[in-house]
């Protein structure tokens, strides 16, 4: 009698957990080859490239799934309830979606991460300022561009990066310079738009940098007189996709540059397409997803476009109503590789090495210049020098510098005349080691295999008695 | 009752199972946590104990003989390769229509070369752990002859009438010269150091020799490495100096004879190892030598700002000068060149120009036509006759690839029948010589430690401070048991040595995942052998010298009769088999640029291949380690010794070898029948 009651009892608890088993799994569909991208109902003009404005945060904007497959299915809107959300990227196994929105008016615009099989979404930060541009980084973290208003000279959007979490949030740039629109690249590196704002603004160029914010150097100075206007996506074939401004900055074309040499391969995929693009990224198949419209007065639509033979296809999707922007396609793909990295936050300061402070690819290419040889280098801070010091024989100059801390290089002729400089922002993180030939080397140049003076001493400190503001090191 | 006894037993091998199980894998997770300096590697006993195990017959069960195709030649007709196996001792005869093996013939060990006559009839294999070369007759596929040569014969070539065979000793550092006719060596020239390719070029007139490792020098010191210059008229060498180049592998002429070209590297080691990005660790090239009076020597990258073409090997051009192909077995790639476009560069630059090339990226911008994909670890190349073809020997695919020269194209590739499993050793052989792990493929484990040795260069690893801490490149030949690792002893085991710490100092990028180190450790603790030392010790018979140098290595009394003290014997810290005993001491040779430490006693296999000496490379030579750098008597005690019972000592410590060659005698193959199938 037992025993038939206690089987009874085990098939009624089967039933029940088939059942739950059959009606949960109902409700995890995948997405996988499906496009996600953002609606927006209003016009695109004005863009800021400065705030973000009309350009990164795209007030009253949605995220939408579309079917490729089956046009005559209805869009699923994923972020019902939100005053705004865009800028969604898809996690490498296929499975998340982050994505930045604001769920009322005048929120804080906050990152934000969709599981894709559920549609549950959970709140990664929960920032005073605006946060922006998400990215996943490989091991469990992402890098986004967060607003910072607590310098004293400059307001301007750093990367920061935490865990996917939103534990353990970390700034990872500190020049003066406005962060924007970060992908990852292969390598492991994040690649992104950044400005310089102060003393000058200057065009936005692709700089990149490890996750850790360490190395930071240009990747890609773009055409003078042109904005980089979009995320930039590597492609299976090593390829780097993004929208560039005409010339006189209307108008976007799309771009392509090889990452084995940035800097001298660009081609214009759509110089034979009239109209302009917004937005592009990568396919599976090797064919790129594209924001285009023909004309100002049409809203952007989506379309394939195919690389290889430079054509626009036929369109995936088009609303008069709506723009159809930062499109990504659901898929599973390769992790890019999770670079380790050398801050210790226990450590105040950073090394800097200049081989050859007179070193120019210029003057050493074509030497007729008579040029005064520098001696001394000077380091600027954001609003006062940060000291001298003389280079030693050879033109070597070895550093420790206070980390976390923006600072200018140029370099001085015995009489304190400049010579040449200032160079860009840089920054050195906690415990970095960063090398350089010299003050106009191009990206594309190689130390020669000498050994500098300047290693067999010790580092000379920035500012002077280092060791007073960082204490021990 | 049989149930309730069955009931018993289940219940008490549960328990006990729960009670070894738990504490059991606490005792496994530390032991695991320590071998491997991390605490997640997951808990196979496999990974230590069956793929690094020392046991033959372990080791003859999960191992596999492969061929490892190293160098090629192409008959006359192009219907037939010559391919070198150098794992299995063969020359490969392979059909290229058929494409399938017809037979294979039994050399020497581990042969390195393959050179035809002019007729096609007769076949020349360097043996280079056996100092001799074979002489094989194609049509009856037989060995009828060998010449002894110097150590270590690689290179190979025939002077300009055929009467001289011309081999390269990279051992020795120095080239045989053999009379065909009375099979005797008639001169002996020295290169310059490791050399192993060798060209004569077209007109017949000069031969050259390229060297891998560079001149000996001071740290700091310019980077120099020699490429000999043999006039084929007298062999009278000349030497022209290559800077800031080594490993160079391998050299080739225009059929113009206008150009050499040959590959090298540049390394950065006078550079603080301080980031990989922008060549700061390694660059990879080609050298022209241009022929004509006070012609240049022109280094030119092959790499690109963001990729880099590892361990450039073989270079062969094509018969109507216009393309040479680089074989780039670090990155399983050929780099097809431009010649002309490398004449127009020339031509249209100044040397202040071409010197700044040297050390530009973007350059290669200009030459390179294509790269070109192709199976693991390419290395020799041979042309067709014709040019049409391009041969690639896979070595670590036991494959040749077959490449269109014209469509620049891979056609397929001949498989030579090698094992299908790709054991553990071998996927740490192909991790070895692969610079996948490195930050855009800068290097890989091969380029700093060419053929698992080392490659004679002090670096500076900068480990806390930029200029501290000189670091002399250790050999990984027969290290497995010869833990700790790294000189100053931190690595317990080769699995902390190539973890964590690797990869934020050295590769600067994602470390290995765990199947790859078990996969790398396993090669490098096991599979990777010493050469034999035929030049100090080819039999285990000392000579008269090194016995006496023995007694000296072995005493406990100075020449005063003065018991030494058991610390400072050199038999105390450097006992047999391994002449290490494991242990971290203080030497005296702790530099003003070092933090404080111990060092790891190294092991002294083969130390007469190892120059330059100590932690920071600072003795060129054995007899410096006390001459320069032993005043005070604290690296074994011999400031009593006499200048002849010096050079004894140094005598005995050149005959030593790893004890695989105890037991065994060199094989002389005679021109008897060795035919193998």
């Amino acid at each position: 009698m037992i025993r038939r009651r206690m089987h009874i009892v085990f098939k009624i608890i089967m039933v029940i957990g088939i059942t739950g088993l059959f009606f949960t799994s109902c409700n995890e569909r995948s997405m996988q080859g499906m496009i996600v991208f953002t609606q927006v109902s209003k016009d695109l003009k004005d863009i800021d490239l400065v705030t973000g404005n009309s350009w990164r945060y795209l007030y009253e904007s949605r995220i939408v799934a579309l079917n490729p497959d089956a046009s005559e299915e209805k869009l699923k809107v994923l972020t019902e309830g939100y005053f705004s959300a865009c800028s969604p990227e898809i996690s490498y196994d296929g499975k998340f979606m982050i994505f930045a929105a604001q769920k009322k008016q005048n929120d804080i615009w906050q990152i934000w991460e969709m599981n894709l099989k559920n549609l549950k979404v959970r709140k990664v930060t929960s920032s005073n300022e605006n946060c922006i541009d998400p990215a996943y980084l490989p091991g469990g973290r992402l890098v986004f561009s967060k607003f910072s208003t607590n310098k004293a000279v400059i307001k301007e959007h750093s990367l920061f990066t935490c865990n996917i979490d939103g534990s353990e949030i970390k700034q990872i740039t500190f020049n003066p310079n406005t962060n924007f629109a970060s992908t990852v690249l292969q390598d492991g590196r994040v690649l992104t738009i950044s400005k310089q704002l102060y003393p000058d603004h200057r065009d936005g160029m692709f700089m990149v940098l490890r996750p850790d914010g360490t190395k930071e150097e240009l990747f890609y100075q773009g055409v003078k007189g042109r904005n980089i206007l979009s995320r930039a996506y590597e492609t299976k074939n090593r390829k780097i996709v993004f929208i560039e401004s005409d010339k006189n900055k209307e108008g976007a074309n799309l771009i392509s540059i090889d990452y084995n040499r940035p800097a001298h391969s660009r081609i214009d995929l759509s110089s034979d397409i009239n109209g302009d693009f917004h937005t592009i990224s990568p396919m599976k198949g090797g064919m790129l997803l594209v924001s285009y419209r023909a004309s100002e007065d049409e809203r952007y639509a989506l379309y394939k476009f195919d690389p290889e033979n430079k054509i626009l296809g036929n369109p995936i999707y088009k609303n008069t109503k709506y723009n159809a922007l930062e499109a990504v396609e659901v898929e599973k793909n390769e992790r890019p590789r999770n670079i380790p990295s050398e801050v210790d936050m226990n450590v105040k300061t950073g090394l800097m090495l200049c081989q050859d402070i007179n070193f120019s690819d210029d003057q050493n290419v074509n030497n007729t210049s008579s040029t005064s040889k520098a001696v001394r280098m000077e380091v600027m801070g954001m609003d006062s020098s940060l000291g001298i010091v003389d280079v030693e024989k050879d033109g070597s100059v070895y550093l420790k510098i206070l980390a976390d801390t923006p600072f200018q290089l140029r370099t001085l002729d015995v009489d304190g005349k400049i010579v040449s400089g200032p160079s860009s922002w840089i920054y050195l993180r906690p415990n970095e080691r960063r090398g350089c030939v010299g003050c106009h080397q191009g990206n594309e140049r190689v130390p020669d295999n000498r050994q500098p003076l300047s290693v067999l001493k010790a580092p000379l400190e920035i500012p002077k008695h280092l060791n007073k503001v960082v204490g021990n090191r | 009752m049989n149930r309730i006894k069955i009931f018993v037993i289940v219940g008490i091998v549960v328990v006990l199972g729960v009670l070894v199980y738990f504490p059991g894998q606490k005792l496994a997770r530390e032991h695991v946590n320590y071998m491997t300096a991390v605490t997640d590697h997951p808990l196979l006993c496999s990974s230590c104990h069956i793929y690094t195990s020392d046991n033959k017959f372990i080791s003859k069960l999960i191992n596999e003989d492969y061929y490892s195709p190293f160098n090629i030649a192409v008959s006359n007709n192009g219907n037939q390769l010559y391919v070198i196996a150098q794992d299995t001792d063969e020359l490969m005869v392979v059909d290229t229509e058929k494409k399938e093996v017809l037979y294979k013939i039994a050399v020497g060990e581990h042969p390195h070369s393959v050179i035809l006559d002019k007729s096609g009839k007769i076949a020349y294999v360097s043996n280079e752990w056996s100092d001799y070369v074979s002489v094989i007759d194609l049509e009856s596929s037989m060995v009828i002859d060998t010449l002894r040569t110097g150590n270590g014969p690689s290179g190979l070539a025939l002077s300009s009438d055929e009467k001289l065979l011309y081999v390269v000793n990279t051992f020795g550092s120095d080239l045989s010269v053999i009379d065909l006719s009375t099979k005797e060596e008639l001169k002996r020239l020295t290169t310059g150091s490791n050399p192993t390719g060798t060209e004569l070029s077209p007109d017949g007139k000069v031969l050259y020799v390229t060297s891998r490792r560079a001149n000996m020098a001071t740290y700091g010191e310019t980077l120099i490495s020699e490429l000999t210059v043999i006039d084929d008229d007298n062999q009278t060498p000349m030497k022209k100096d290559v800077e800031s180049a080594y490993l160079m592998e391998n050299i080739a002429f225009t059929p113009e004879g206008d150009l050499a070209m040959m590959t090298l590297i540049r390394p950065k080691n006078h550079v603080p190892s301080i980031q990989v990005e922008h060549g700061w660790m390694m660059t990879h090239g080609i050298g022209i030598v241009e022929q004509k009076k006070d012609g240049r020597v022109v280094q030119l990258l092959l790499d690109e700002p963001n990729a880099y073409y590892s361990d450039p090997f073989d270079i062969v051009i094509t018969p109507d000068g216009k393309k040479a192909f680089v074989s780039s077995s670090g990155v399983d790639r050929i780099s097809v060149i431009s010649i002309d476009s490398i004449r127009t560069l020339l031509a249209n630059s100044s040397p202040k120009m071409l010197k700044s090339y040297s050390n530009d990226l973007g350059i290669s911008n200009r030459y390179v036509l294509k790269r070109i994909i192709t199976g693991a670890n390419p290395k020799g190349l041979a042309l067709s006759p014709d040019g049409k073809r391009l041969y690639v020997a896979e070595q670590l695919e036991d494959k040749i690839g077959v490449i269109d020269t014209e469509s620049l194209e891979n056609i397929g590739a001949i498989d030579l029948g090698g094992p299908k499993r790709i054991t553990v050793a071998r996927q740490g052989r192909r991790l070895f010589n692969n610079a996948g792990h490195t930050f855009q493929n800068q290097y890989s484990c091969y380029t700093c430690h060419p053929d698992t040795h080392e490659d004679g260069l002090v670096y500076n690893m900068s480990g806390k401070d930029m200029g501290r801490n000189l670091t002399n490149t250790q050999s990984l030949r027969e290290i497995g048991d010869t833990a700790p690792f790294k000189w100053n002893g931190k690595n317990q085991t080769v699995y902390k040595q190539d973890g964590m710490r690797f990869s934020t100092v050295l590769t600067r990028t994602e470390q290995f995942s765990y199947n790859d180190l078990d996969a790398i450790v396993a090669y490098i603790v096991r599979g990777i052998k010493q050469p034999p030392n035929l030049m100090y010790n080819p039999n285990g018979q000392l000579t008269d010298a090194q016995l006496r140098g023995k007694l000296l290595f072995d005493r406990s009394e100075d020449n005063l009769g003065n018991v030494i003290p058991e610390n400072n014997r050199c038999i105390t810290c450097h006992p047999p088999p391994l002449y290490t005993n494991l242990e971290l001491s203080d030497v005296s040779t702790l530099a003003d640029t070092d933090d404080p430490m111990l060092f790891d006693t190294p092991h002294l296999n083969n130390v007469f291949a190892a120059a330059p000496y100590l932690h920071d490379g600072r003795a060129k030579t054995l007899e410096e380690i006390w001459t320069v750098y032993g005043e005070d008597d604290k690296h074994g005690h011999v400031n009593d010794l006499t200048k002849m019972q010096l050079n004894d000592l140094v005598d005995y410590l050149k005959s030593l070898r790893s004890p695989e060659y105890s037991n065994s005698t060199p094989e002389i193959q005679h021109g008897s029948f060795l035919h193998s199938n």
